[in-house]
């Protein structure tokens, strides 16, 4: 197996372009338990670790830019209270070794239906950038970036550059159910993030279908209940939660497997979604959590 | 009764005299030792679950540069004897037939460990594929009888007319409970490094009993016990998986032979280890109690469905913690084993004692709430005079002391026993107890010596095995004891068959056995030397059984009690206090024992909550073989877990008047869980391990 280890991230792409059997590597935390486990053997591994710029965060245009290659406790640490859905669901990430060396990059990358950076990712309305050496950038909105069990919409030659958000204009919340304490892969999870600007709340599904997703159904019938400026002032009327979670757990399509069967899952997920509709809706009256 | 030596040394929580030396790194596990110009084996397996090899192909492996040799059942050098019985696990690469998927096939010798794993992947094998079975159910035809299940005892028991005795019970309790096939998983993989030469073959390997490797593998390997050493200064756990050499133990010493005298070194992997170091057998049990109103048992019926390897009986002793733990006049024990096309199952700590009282001691907390009475009290109410199984008096039994006092520290009387009925912050609340057991076990075949050095310390050896228990420390304390000198004039030696012969740290009869050996030797010692020796005087003594054994029954006893909060919504458990009372004997080490005590109750824990191998029916194969997918609590799952034991000795076990404590402690511990799962959501589940979903029908 080669082990590439471009300097920069026009080289990067370079290599990339070239390589079409090299397998970007950046915390490794997914990488190298699928080649322990034989899952796959890549011709080539093409180390991002390197190209420096990756594991940076900016603002850009009123929005955050996070590096591909920013661990889980840097990130949680630097623009935790900026993103506070997303920081969440890292806190939750394995163990702290996993935290040191994983990254939100490479959690894109794996797309696994279970992983904890999707759901807070879609709520928040996230973009991907990615780019290659011959197309140049793109932007694929997060809903758009998961195409099915570990498939993206990342194309062969490109790589994924960083995550955009908009720091949160409102409450966010992330619930993950697990077998254990930590060091676990969610059985369900589940993200909010209040929009309070564009009265909407925003939801992100993880571990319950194919690729995690929105609840599209749930977020138009909340942004339909609370149309017009009195309702984000008040408190949330009677039995709102309840419907908005139903509404979620029926927008999962979640098997039935050894972490747990799918009607648990829908209602776990129903259960999540009242519980952190509710929260965010106790910090928002609260004027705490961003608003 | 024997006449017990007086406790100096014994009772103090020493410090661990091999503590520094793990800490930095000194202390060499069978995998780190020292040898000249090793060379790396890795296995190949079989990737069906039953049939016959056609045709393997070892050219592309043995082609790839630093690759000595690829051995198969072609070329492999024979085995001694006729591969009957026990020895059908270890008559590795003598057949092409395929058992259970995972079997070792082939190995790979070559220079490192990457070449030898990369080669291996190389090997093409070509099978003749037959149907195979993997599953268990108790509706099986072919479940038969075996003549014994481990450890001697019988298959079966019948005491009195259950039938009729559940035909009058007024009140009855009768279900069924399941517990999963589940893997030991010891830190420390199985490693072992043979060398193979004109002295015969020498074995650094992390094992329980380098005796017992010995024994098993001379007379396989053709070899004089005499001209096999096997050596292990220090092993990271094995919790039963390490009692008795496994396959790979025989895969290097065929490797050895082959390399003109060079080393080889054999690490298993974590997923090897799911196919050939042993497993707990899934269960599936019955237990039907019938009892007066007052909760007083009239019947007792335990009876087990498991599984056994085709190649290899095993037969867990599931039901006979129902033979003596209760005074029910009528009781009827049965174990059933269905032979599957499944790896090896083996010692797994507590073996039949862990899962057997997890049906028992759920159900008796069934009969509790049936009879509307206290668990703890129901528990005193059917405790024997006499061990009902033998009628013999117990050396000791404080059972009830162990539930009173526990119930008093763990704040018990204050108890509501309504389930479901507290709830806290979204968290339903909720407490149970269960009793623990485990016999006390006296192994044979240990001798010991005590040497007097030139620097004025007396030396002691046994071939005994620290598993990361604490022997280095114990046994040195019993030593002192014995030899009524300070620990510091005690040099131990352990951990290699140049000294005499010693049981398998097993059982948790090792410290019996080998401190009864110590003092065996001490005493002929001082017999012989007196007070003031001189160097190189030496006395060996043995362990004779306690005259004791004949006439009482012993056992340890313990009651364990949980606290846990399930999220009224979810289903997830958390389990903030577990506590446990022990009656043990004497403690040699309060330090050490307690980490055998709260480290089994955590594997309790985990076994209540976590552990669980799915095993793939259409390929035979355990799916979640690796620590990321089988899981095991990790430290955020273990709140505040706390042993306590009484104060004691019992004079009529052995001279340090010590009975084992090395298992005791996961007896109960998941029931206990499971009952406080009950009292706090009014869900009984009698299927482990509890997850989530399972509170949700
Ligand atoms: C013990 C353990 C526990 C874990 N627990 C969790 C958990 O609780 N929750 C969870 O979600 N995950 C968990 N994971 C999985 C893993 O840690 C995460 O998915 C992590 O985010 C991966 O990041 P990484 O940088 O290590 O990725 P890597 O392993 O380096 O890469 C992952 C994938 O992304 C691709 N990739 C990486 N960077 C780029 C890039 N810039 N452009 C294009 N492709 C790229 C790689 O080619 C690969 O396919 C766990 C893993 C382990 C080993």
């Amino acid at each position: 197996m080669e082990f590439l280890r471009p300097l920069s991230w026009e080289e990067a792409l370079a290599l990339r372009a070239g390589r079409p059997d090299a397998v970007p590597i950046q915390g490794g935390t997914d990488v190298m338990v699928e080649i322990n486990f034989e899952v796959r053997r890549p011709g080539a591994l093409l180390d991002l670790n390197p190209v420096r710029e990756l594991a940076e965060w900016e603002m850009a245009e009123g929005r955050l830019r996070i590096g591909a290659g920013l661990p889980y406790t840097r990130l949680i640490e630097e623009v935790g209270d900026r993103v506070p859905g997303l920081a969440q669901a890292a806190r939750t990430v394995g163990s702290p070794q996993i935290r040191n060396r994983g990254t939100v990059g490479g959690n894109l990358g794996a797309a696994s239906p279970a992983g904890d950076c999707h759901p807070p990712l879609l709520a928040a309305g996230a973009q991907v950038e990615v780019e290659s050496a011959a197309g140049g950038v793109r932007m694929i909105p997060a809903e758009e970036f998961y195409l099915g069990v570990k498939r993206t919409a990342l194309r062969d030659d490109e790589l994924i550059r960083a995550v955009w958000l908009r720091p949160a204009e409102g409450p966010q919340h992330f619930s993950k159910v697990g077998t254990r304490n930590a060091m676990v892969i969610a059985v369900c999870s589940f993200a909010i993030a209040l929009h309070p600007a564009e009265r909407r709340v925003g939801t992100g599904i993880g571990s319950a279908a194919p690729t995690p997703l929105r609840a599209a159904e749930a977020e138009e019938f909340l942004a339909g209940e609370l149309a017009g400026e009195p309702a984000w002032g008040r408190s949330l009327p009677d039995g709102l939660a309840e419907r908005f979670g139903e509404l979620v757990g029926r927008a999962a399509a979640p098997i039935d497997d050894v972490r747990g069967t799918a009607a648990y899952r829908r209602h776990a997920l129903a259960v999540m979604a009242r519980r952190t509709l509710t929260w965010a809706w106790q910090d928002r009256l609260a004027g705490t959590g961003r608003s | 009764m024997t006449e017990t030596i007086r406790a100096r040394a014994m009772g103090r929580p020493l410090e661990r005299l091999d503590g520094r030396d793990k800490v930095v790194g000194q202390a060499p596990y069978a995998y780190e030792q020292q040898v000249t110009d090793p060379l790396y084996l890795h296995p190949v397996q079989a990737v069906i679950a039953r049939g016959r090899i056609n045709a393997i192909d070892t050219a592309d492996a043995e082609s790839l540069p630093g690759v000595v040799t690829v051995l198969t059942h072609l070329n492999a050098p024979r085995l001694t004897g006729d591969g009957d019985g026990d020895d059908r696990e270890l008559w590795v690469l003598q057949s092409d037939e395929v058992h259970f998927r995972g079997q070792f096939i082939g190995v790979v010798v070559a220079e490192t460990s990457e070449i030898a794993r990369h080669a291996a992947d190389l090997v093409r094998v070509e099978y003749e594929r037959w149907p195979h079975d993997v599953e268990l159910s108790a509706d099986r035809d072919d479940l038969y009888a075996p003549d014994k299940v481990n450890a001697g005892h019988d298959t079966d028991t019948d005491v009195g007319d259950v039938a009729a005795a559940l035909a009058d019970a007024p009140v009855v309790v009768d279900h069924t409970y399941r517990t999963p096939m589940e893997y030991n998983n010891p830190m420390e993989p199985h490693a072992t490094v043979a060398v193979w030469d004109a002295g015969g073959l020498t074995m650094y390997d992390s094992t329980q009993g380098v005796h017992v490797v010995r024994q098993r593998l001379a007379p396989l390997f053709g070899l004089d016990p005499g001209h096999v050493r096997v050596v292990a200064p220090h092993v990271g756990g094995g919790f039963g998986s390490k009692g008795a050499p496994h396959a790979h133990n025989v895969l290097a010493g065929l490797a050895a032979q082959v390399t003109g005298g060079r080393p080889v070194k054999l690490a298993v992997t974590r997923q090897q280890m799911f196919s050939v170091v042993g497993h707990r057998t899934p269960t599936i049990q019955r237990i039907g109690l019938g009892a007066e109103t007052d909760g007083r048992l009239t019947a007792l019926v335990h009876e087990v469905v498991e599984h056994t390897s085709r190649i290899v009986e095993y037969a867990e002793q599931t039901a006979v913690v129902s033979r003596m733990m209760y005074a029910a006049p009528n009781r009827r024990t049965r174990h059933r084993l269905a032979a599957l096309d499944v790896p090896v199952p083996f010692w797994m700590r507590a073996p039949g004692e862990a899962p057997g009282a997890f049906a028992l001691e759920v159900a008796m907390d069934e009969l509790a709430v049936a009879c509307g009475l206290d668990p703890v009290e129901l528990r005193i109410r059917n405790e024997p005079d006499v061990d009902p199984e033998s009628g013999r008096p117990f050396s000791g039994r404080r059972m009830s002391e162990c539930l009173r006092e526990g119930a008093r520290r763990f704040g018990w009387e204050s108890r509501d026993p309504t389930p479901a009925a507290r709830l806290r912050d979204g968290w339903l609340e909720g407490t149970g107890v269960a009793a623990s057991v485990y016999p006390r076990i006296m192994q044979t075949g240990n001798r010991a010596w005590v040497r007097y050095g030139p620097d004025g310390r007396y030396e002691v050896g046994i071939g005994a095995v620290d598993i990361g228990t604490g022997t280095w420390t114990a046994l040195t304390q019993i030593a002192a004891d014995a030899l009524e000198v300070p620990v510091e004039e005690v040099r131990l030696r352990i951990g290699d068959t140049d000294l005499p012969e010693a049981a398998v740290a097993g059982g948790s009869g090792g410290l019996s056995a080998w401190g009864s050996a110590v003092v065996g030797a001490a005493r002929a010692f001082r017999e012989k030397f007196g007070r003031h020796p001189s160097a190189g005087d030496e006395a060996t003594g043995t362990a004779p059984e306690s005259p004791a054994a004949e006439d009482f029954s012993m056992y340890s006893f313990g009651a364990q009690f949980a606290h846990v909060r399930v999220h009224a919504d979810t289903g997830e458990i958390r389990v903030p206090r577990m506590l446990g009372v022990f009656t043990v004997g004497r403690v040699v080490n309060p330090r050490t024992a307690r980490s055998q005590f709260v480290g089994a109750m955590t594997m309790g824990l985990s076994m209540a909550l976590h552990e669980e191998a799915v095993l793939d029916p259409r390929f035979g194969h355990v799916v979640n073989h690796d620590l990321a997918t089988y899981h095991i609590a990790t430290h955020a799952d273990v709140q505040d877990v706390d042993a306590i034991w009484l104060d004691e000795e019992d004079p009529r076990s052995n001279p340090m008047g010590i009975r084992g404590i090395g298992e005791i402690g996961i007896v109960g511990a998941a029931a206990a869980v499971a009952n406080a799962v009950h009292h706090a959501t009014g869900v009984r589940v009698r299927d482990l391990p509890i997850t989530p979903d399972k509170l949700f029908h």
